[in-house]
């Protein structure tokens, strides 16, 4: 007879029949198995998924200069304290310090997660629908300070500039928005928004006169959070925030700069609130970053557990098998056969699990949609788990295994 | 016999260090992030004032947009009142205690040169807020309907306040500047911190209690900014602070006391009535949606427990069977190691009973083992947590008695339940079958 | 067919070197019934296990039909074991998880035969052994006579040249014991070189050769070799067993 040199590479021979009806022999040792990895595929798909979706969110841009912003509040007290002087002065002298770039008092700031909202409409009247919109007020140094650039229109000019009283209604005629608010007030005209005539409190017309690139409103869990329009408004109120723009770098220095030289400007305010734009994304994501955090460290101390548990029950049923290895080494089995042998129970045992696993992942995600209104999960997650799933089982297995090869062929002429 | 059985679980550990450790540490681990999530969401769920949650009522009326309800789907009422809702229905005193309220801020300028002037939030509320609440003081009390009736300037500090600026002396009856106007303090509050702060969730669920506490007409009088939300549906017509009240911008909330049913049913038809009036005046152009919802339920409205604390506890849960999954495998390798014990045991009069109980005290052990690693494990977690998410869940993040025996029980019982199968598997070996062959 | 010249084996531990066998010479013919017979600690079971390639040796030359052994390599010697070499236990060593048929499947997956000539083979030989009825039970629903015939189908599946037995009938009771040395001595009749360890001297008298091993080394007891056995070529198949229970 002819036997060629390496035969037991062919599938046919991998004895795939005799570990699958050896496994039924022991049904509920296997299920188990396959119940942890489908449910640890189960968690692990899902947070991932969840990972993925939050770090997506975080990757979106504010649209300012992140990295050399920073605002500081002003709050007036003392009975003679006069609020637009103060402001003026405030600017200006934030304005000339070395480092700064530029300055602009601001209602709010993006990130922030408070501010202001109102709604468009695109046509006047009670009857028609707006478009909810973030509201910043600024001057002429707003855009420079923000770090926004005008695809369309101009900036506001110092003359457009009014004063806003707190607890005033109207607005000025003039407005700026964001490229992503103009095709929602006017779907796919985009730039051609420019010029039109909007209207705020139902009835108040506003013109058109510039667009941004992309600016965020300053609640970032905000659905429509690209929607933003800019109003040509310096605020006479007792409290006042100045947003400041720096060089590179220089950030930090002039931080502290500001404060001191502010404080020693006047003494009828406090200052407070002084925080950096990195700083505010930082709490602005906190809860994101915190669940990305949480769930990386639950998918990694699963992912070990899950493996650890199948090396535990590999060694076991390995020791439990050495005989029987012994055995099969002295029937002619090769090391590689062994290897193989473990390698392809625990896939058969690891592929129940991932089939399992995906019935579960699906399942799991159709709660998490329906109880908190997550997206639901892209197909190819289930897929990859599955593939990832099958790696862990087989890289947990394969010690065992190893150890398996090892043990001499000699231990099957050896007595109990 | 349970101290043998005890000595038998030991040996059977030492005999099998690293299975063993195995189990342990999955259901510490098991344990340790199930608990951690449990006791935020715990936390998080937690009634403020169980004395009396279920007679304390959070007052909604819809006075929102023809066109537009305040949510689409369900079509709930505003979460606050506007300004003339709440003083009109302060004013009909129809409940046992009431008070409406607002969140606003100030400067306070203390007299001692040494502490600079800061920012204070302060707490607009009527004489009620304090009984109603069953809130805790220190010195002093709070103030009476005529302080409320004639707008007079006193104020409730906080602790933390009265430690600030009067070195936590006794202070009542010393005066304090604040938004330029001299008050004198008639109380001051021991610690107090609801969680959740549920009659204001509106503005951060888990926020510390405002600084300083004051009549609620003292909004209109100093004319003191809105904090917190402001919703508007309609432009307020004209300008100024006068303007602004009179609007239908919602920024203010309302509780009622009301001791039983039938007066929370009373309490309910007035509040119809009253909006049915007000649609006679040309207001509330919806339709009747009234709300009195008690602590418990106005929490669960507000979605007070966050969603990612939810996910974070059933997928811990998750991880939790994970985890027994794997004890139960390898128990079951364990014991079925064991079956030439097993069946001598059996030979020399063993019953299934005495098995039963010596594997359920060892399973049992593991499980309490594992409990205990994984309170450390869920004392780690809490700290994690406490250190990603910053203040707001510091307050959240902690260990009660409640939540160890908790974990005690759950770690038990959970080994047990995964010893239940491999145990009794272990117990029907036959006495005979593992003498012979071997 | 095979030839052990100056084998020497040494077992280490720590401390103390045990020769497990010292100068060991042997040569076996085609179609030889060899047993081995020898007190405890005399080295027959690590003669056993060198011959079935199972360990290695210090020193030496080995050679199996026409192949030197000694510079083989695990992979090498696992196919020279799986090719030539059939085993026999004293335990049996059946696998409890598979039945009769995966049992007997065992070395012929790794021979690498076709499906079909893997069935041929593991029907042909159960039935040979008499168990051709019992394909599907498992190896604890038989008695130990009847595993040892199923492990003795399984080394015979793959043709061997050589049948190795350790103690084959050691845990069997004398009439269980009986019939499968008859078995053992009609697959010897049929031309399989047969080489069985056995502590018992009255079956070692139903071989046609025996050697006695002590202290490591060979002492030939008997010369029975006929001329005629080795004339004997391996057979197509075609074993004619009558076996009873």
């Amino acid at each position: 007879m002819t036997d060629s040199k390496s035969p037991s590479f062919f599938a046919e021979n991998w004895e795939i029949g005799p570990i699958f009806r050896a496994l039924l022999r022991n049904k509920v040792g296997a299920m188990l198995i396959a119940l942890q990895i489908a449910f640890t595929m189960t968690i692990v798909v899902n947070a991932i998924y969840i990972i993925v979706e939050r770090s997506d969110k975080m990757q979106r841009p504010s649209g300012i200069d992140e990295a050399n912003s920073f605002y500081i509040s002003s709050v007036g007290f003392s009975h003679d304290f006069n609020s637009l002087v103060t402001t003026q002065e405030d600017l200006n002298l934030i304005r000339s310090l070395d480092g700064v770039i530029d300055a602009v008092q601001i209602n709010a700031v993006p990130l922030s997660g408070s501010g202001w909202s109102m709604s468009l409409q695109t046509q006047p009247g009670t009857e028609f629908d707006g478009t909810g919109t973030a509201v910043y007020m600024i001057d002429e140094h707003g855009l420079n300070s923000l770090d926004v650039a005008l695809v369309a229109g101009e900036n506001f000019s110092p003359t457009d500039i009014q004063t806003r009283q707190s607890s005033q209604t109207h607005w000025p005629d003039k407005v700026i928005i964001t490229l992503a608010m103009a095709n929602r007030l006017f779907p796919d005209e985009g730039l051609a928004a420019l010029g039109k005539t909007v209207y705020i409190n139902d009835i108040e017309p506003m013109i058109i006169t510039g667009i941004v690139d992309q600016l965020q409103a300053p609640w970032v869990g905000w659905d429509n959070v690209e929607n933003v329009m800019l109003t040509p408004e310096i605020r006479d109120a007792k409290s006042s925030r100045y947003f400041v723009r720096t060089k590179p770098g220089q950030r930090d220095r002039v931080m502290n700069e500001v404060e001191s030289q502010l404080a020693k400007s006047n003494s009828g305010r406090i200052l407070r609130d002084m925080r950096s734009v990195e700083g505010t994304r930082l709490r602005a994501y906190r809860d994101n970053s915190a669940m990305i955090s949480i769930l990386v460290t639950v998918m990694t101390i699963l992912v070990i557990v899950t493996g650890l548990g199948i090396v535990g029950l590999a060694s076991f049923s390995v020791n439990q098998r050495k005989k029987q290895i012994g055995t099969r080494r002295a029937l002619g089995a090769s090391q590689l056969s062994i290897v193989r042998y473990f390698m392809l129970e625990n896939f058969l045992i690891s592929s129940a699990g991932v089939v399992i696993g995906a019935a579960l992942t699906i399942v799991l995600n159709i709660v998490l949609v329906d109880a908190f209104s997550l997206d639901p999960i892209a197909w190819y997650y289930i897929p990859l788990g599955m593939v990832a799933l099958w790696l862990v089982g087989q890289l947990a297995v394969f010690g065992p295994a190893r150890k398996a090869a090892n043990i001499a062929p000699a231990l099957a002429t050896r007595s109990v | 016999m349970f101290n043998y059985y005890i000595k038998l679980a030991f040996n059977s550990f030492k005999r099998n260090p690293i299975l063993t450790g195995l189990m342990i540490t999955a259901i510490a681990l098991g344990i340790g992030a199930s608990m951690t999530t449990i006791t935020v969401n715990y936390l998080m769920s937690a009634d403020p004032i169980p004395e009396k949650s279920s007679q304390l009522f959070h007052v909604q009326v819809d006075s929102w947009d023809p066109n537009h309800g305040f949510n689409d789907e369900p079509n709930t009422p505003p979460n606050q009142l506007t300004w003339t809702d709440a003083t009109n229905l302060m004013s009909a005193k129809k409940a046992f205690r009431q008070t409406a309220m607002a969140k606003s801020g100030a400067i306070i300028q203390p007299s001692s040169p040494d502490i600079n002037p800061f920012e204070a939030s302060i707490r607009l509320a009527f004489k009620d807020f304090f009984p109603m609440f069953n809130v805790p003081f220190k010195y002093g009390n709070g103030w009476d309907q005529q302080a409320d009736d004639d707008r007079q300037l006193v104020v409730v500090l906080s602790k933390e306040i009265n430690d600030k600026v009067f070195a936590g002396e006794n202070s009542v009856g010393n005066s304090i500047v604040i938004f330029g106007q001299s008050f004198r303090v008639i109380g001051v509050l021991d610690a107090w911190q609801p969680l959740p702060k549920f009659y204001d969730v509106n503005n951060g669920a888990f926020d510390e209690p405002e600084d300083l506490f004051m009549p609620f007409y003292l909004k209109q009088e100093l004319e003191l900014p809105n904090w917190g939300n402001t919703n508007c549906w309609k432009t307020p017509e004209g300008e100024g602070f006068t303007a602004f009240l009179q609007s239908e911008c919602i920024n203010f909330q309302m509780w009622v006391e009301l001791k039983t049913p039938q007066d929370k049913q009373a309490y309910m038809s007035f509040l119809n009535n009253y909006v049915n009036d007000q649609k006679e005046l040309g207001r509330f152009p919806r339709p009747l949606n009234n709300q009195l919802l008690n602590v418990m339920q106005w929490m669960d409205d507000q979605d007070v427990v966050a969603d990612d604390a939810q996910i974070m506890m059933w997928l811990s849960f998750m991880f939790l069977v994970v985890c027994l999954l794997n004890t139960i495998g390898l128990q079951l390798a364990k014991f079925s190691a064991k079956s030439g014990e097993i069946g001598l045991r059996r030979a020399v009069g063993a019953t299934k009973r005495d098995l039963f109980m010596q594997y359920t005290v060892e399973t049992g052990a593991v499980g309490f083992a594992g409990g205990l690693f994984g309170l450390v494990l869920a004392l780690l977690g809490l700290i994690g947590i406490r250190q990603l998410y910053g203040e707001v869940l510091n307050d959240l993040a902690s260990l009660d008695l409640t939540m160890i025996a908790l974990a005690l029980v759950l770690s038990l019982l959970a080994s047990i339940c995964a010893g239940l199968y491999p145990t009794w598997r272990a117990c029907n070996i036959a006495p005979a079958s593992q003498l012979k062959s071997q | 067919m095979l030839t052990m010249k100056d084998i020497k084996k040494i077992y280490r531990t720590d401390s103390i070197e045990t020769h497990a066998l010292r100068d060991f010479n042997l040569h076996v013919n085609e179609g030889d019934f060899v047993a081995v017979t020898g007190p405890s600690g005399s080295g027959k079971t690590t003669f056993l296990n060198i011959a079935g390639l199972l360990e290695t040796f210090e020193e030496g030359r080995f050679e199996l039909d026409g192949v030197d052994i000694s510079h083989q390599n695990d992979a090498a010697r696992s196919r020279l074991r799986n090719q030539k070499i059939g085993f026999v236990f004293q335990s049996f060593n059946l696998i409890p998880d598979l039945n009769l048929f995966d049992n007997v499947d065992v070395p012929l997956r790794y021979r690498g035969f076709s499906r079909q000539e893997r069935k041929k083979r593991i029907e042909h030989n159960l039935e040979m052994v008499g168990l051709g009825n019992r394909m599907k039970h498992l190896p604890a629903q038989l008695s130990g006579g009847q595993q040892q015939r199923v492990a003795i189908a399984r080394a015979l599946a793959g043709e061997p040249r050589f049948l190795l037995a350790d103690e084959p009938t050691g845990n069997l009771d004398s009439s269980m014991a009986q019939s499968v040395m008859a078995l053992l001595k009609d697959i010897n009749a049929n031309g399989t070189t047969i080489i069985m360890v056995t502590h018992d001297a009255g079956l070692a008298t139903q071989a046609n050769r025996n050697i006695h091993v002590s202290d490591g080394k060979v002492s030939e007891k008997a010369m029975s070799l006929s001329p005629e056995a080795a004339q004997f070529k391996p057979s197509q198949h075609k074993r004619v067993v009558g076996l009873s229970e």
